[in-house]
């Protein structure tokens, strides 16, 4: 059952401009969802809206069935993480941490113990004392979602907060927050340009651009079968070729090539494509079959775990990772075979 | 050796320094303490002198009041100003800066013409009928009062503006995410925040005020001198150095607690530690 609905939400910052363009977007309660998509298509923009620091100019923001699009973001009781963390750097750990309760009139003796558990839950117990510019960038991190997470928010709204950590503790982070956002049970949605990041902590993806959600799914689902072009790019999906449709599943590109998919596609597809990985390479001399397309290497290079060679095909420049047992130098010819499994359509 | 280098670049400096400002500050002050052998008398004589104190007083008070005042009206300025767009912002600095733009001797003339007798105010509220006989205005504290706000209140505004641009505005805003309304985020994280600046700015208006010359003449009369006009008289009517020697001292050392004090007060605050002015 739908617990946030964002229902065709249309924000313009200039009056001429739509930087969201009539979104939507339905979370269920206790999940975490990210939005994903490149800088500036309208994340940051997305999640100032559900905190309330954004009126949008049309659209209404509803939770659990009440209206909420004019309610005051000090009314709204969700619990934000910036992305430069934005912590009081006059007050201490737990002063920090305290402080939507204090603004609550809650008194020591409820107040103190609720710092205390979540700043163990979030592993600060010892640095409740110390001022942010005596923490690491980790720590600071954590007591920016510990400042969150005490006032027991309806909605925990992260904007790219790990963006700041270095690589190790950015992936350590992350654990951490599914964790916690587990653990608490609490609705959340977090905001990343980074996707391996996004598949790994969320339920369910929105990929956006230019303020509008491509497709909103199971992480699963959009790695395997992008819906837009758009979507299949930003994954990682770097060959596009146009296709002629046949018959069910099967299609011939623009100089008659037979290509077969394993799945049925609606007649808007007509966009192939396919991952680099998926690309089998076999020796010139290999009989011509259906989902095969010969071509010339037109430049090496060494990735390290494998070779990618860029080939030259009657379909454009066709980006391929072969092992690197066997390397093909530059100007040898060679066939491409696209399993029926791993071609895409879009 | 290549440590002394900078050392050098301060000389001109500080021999320019040393002539043109420490030995003639030293001259004037040292008769203050020598008088055949050292002594304190000068100083003591000052302060058993009821109207010395008076006017001692009267200094204090002026220029504290004055920089309470420009501390409200600043703020609150400062902070509108650091927060609206870049386009608006050059057009209201200048507006805010626009006092310390023309002449003090000019702009005391301008409240002499609204304060006084016939003043702008009195003929106005008799007009109306409010008043029947002039209110005196002119040629009391209050009138030093409000040219000294007029005259310094820019200086807290630029000071002020420069530490509150700074303060990320997405601090206030975790602040209301976390249940503050509007004026609750600005006492709680602008203010103490803001702190530094207005120290710096509270010390630039408190000096100010205090040794400012033109204004108190001008606006407070003979009849309600402060320590800078009370020094002129000295000096240059009665033209007893000696006097405007001690005088001098005092204003320094008057300046030098309270800008100490402002600094204690600001430590007591803001516990961040090690980082204000
Ligand atoms: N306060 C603002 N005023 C005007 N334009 C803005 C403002 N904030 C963001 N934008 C514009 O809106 C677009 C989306 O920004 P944002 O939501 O921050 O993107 P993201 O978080 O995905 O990088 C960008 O083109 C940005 O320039
Ligand atoms: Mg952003």
């Amino acid at each position: 059952m739908t617990y946030v609905d964002l229902k065709d939400i249309r924000v313009s910052y200039d009056g001429k401009n739509n930087i969201l363009k009539d979104l939507n977007l339905s979370i269920e309660k206790g999940e975490l969802v990210s939005l994903l998509g490149p800088s500036g298509c309208g994340k940051t923009t997305t999640l100032r809206v559900i905190a309330g620091l954004i009126e949008p100019n049309d659209g209404d923001f509803v939770v659990d069935n009440k209206n909420l699009t004019r309610v005051p973001v000090h009314k709204r009781n969700f619990g934000m993480v910036f992305q430069s963390y934005a912590l009081f750097p006059h007050l201490t750990v737990k002063e920090n941490v305290g402080f939507g309760l204090k603004l609550r009139k809650e008194d020591k003796t409820t107040m103190n113990p609720k710092i205390q558990d979540i700043l163990e839950v979030t592993g600060l117990a010892e640095l409740g004392d110390r001022y942010p510019k005596q923490l690491s960038g980790g720590q600071r991190q954590r007591v920016a979602l510990a400042r969150a997470l005490v006032i027991e928010p309806k909605l925990l709204l992260l904007d790219e907060p790990l963006s700041n950590l270095d690589a190790k503790l950015r992936v350590q982070m992350r654990i951490e927050i599914k964790r916690i956002q587990r653990k608490l049970g609490i609705t959340s949605v977090f905001v990343t340009h980074d996707q391996e990041e996004c598949f790994s902590i969320s339920d369910r993806v929105a990929v956006m651009n230019n303020g509008i959600i491509e497709q909103f799914d199971t992480p699963e689902e959009i790695y395997n079968r992008p819906k837009t072009e758009f979507v299949a790019r930003f994954i990682g999906f770097e060959n596009f070729f146009n296709l002629t449709k046949q018959g069910e599943k099967t299609y011939t590109t623009s100089e008659g090539h037979m290509l077969k998919t394993s799945q049925s596609w609606d007649d808007t597809k007509l966009v192939a494509t396919i991952r680099p990985d998926d690309i089998n390479i076999l020796p010139k001399g290999t009989e011509q079959d259906t989902n095969m397309i010969p071509g010339k290497v037109v430049v090496r290079t060494f990735l390290g775990k494998s070779y990618q060679y860029e080939v030259e095909t009657n379909v454009g420049k066709i980006l391929v990772n072969g092992p690197k047992e066997t390397a093909y130098s530059s100007g040898e010819e060679l066939l491409l075979q696209f399993p029926e499994e791993k071609l895409i359509l879009v | 050796m290549k440590n002394k280098a900078p050392f050098i670049l301060l000389t001109p400096g500080l021999i320019l320094l040393i002539v043109f400002m420490f030995l003639p500050l030293v001259t004037i002050i040292w008769p203050t303490f020598y008088d055949g052998k050292l002594t304190f008398g000068s100083y003591l004589s000052f302060f058993q002198d009821n109207y010395n104190l008076s006017v001692f007083w009267r200094t204090l008070r002026v220029s504290l009041i004055v920089t309470l005042i420009c501390i409200l009206l600043g703020v609150p300025t400062a902070y509108y100003i650091a927060r609206t767009s870049k386009k608006w912002r050059g057009l209201m600095m200048a507006m805010s800066l626009f006092p310390l733009l023309t002449n003090s001797v000019i702009r005391s003339f301008a409240w002499i013409n609204i304060l006084g007798t016939n003043g702008v105010i009195n003929d106005f509220l008799m007009k109306l009928g409010i008043i029947t006989e002039p209110i005196k205005m002119l040629y009391t504290d209050s009138a030093i009062v409000v040219g000294s706000v007029y005259l310094f209140l820019p200086l807290m505004i630029i000071t002020l503006v420069g530490v509150i641009e700074n303060i990320d505005l997405e601090m206030v805003e975790a602040a209301e995410t976390l249940g503050a309304n509007r004026l609750t985020a600005f006492m709680k994280v602008v203010l103490p925040l803001s702190l530094p600046g207005i120290i710096v700015g509270s010390i630039l208006v408190f000096s100010g005020t205090l040794s400012a010359y033109t204004t108190p003449q001008l606006l407070g009369g003979n009849q309600n001198m402060m320590l800078s006009t009370f020094l002129y008289q000295n000096a240059m009517t009665l033209g007893n150095w000696q006097s405007a020697g001690v005088i001098a001292l005092i204003m320094i050392v008057t300046t030098i607690i309270v800008m100490k004090l402002f600094n204690m007060i600001a430590a007591k605050f803001d516990k961040r530690g090690g980082e204000h002015a």
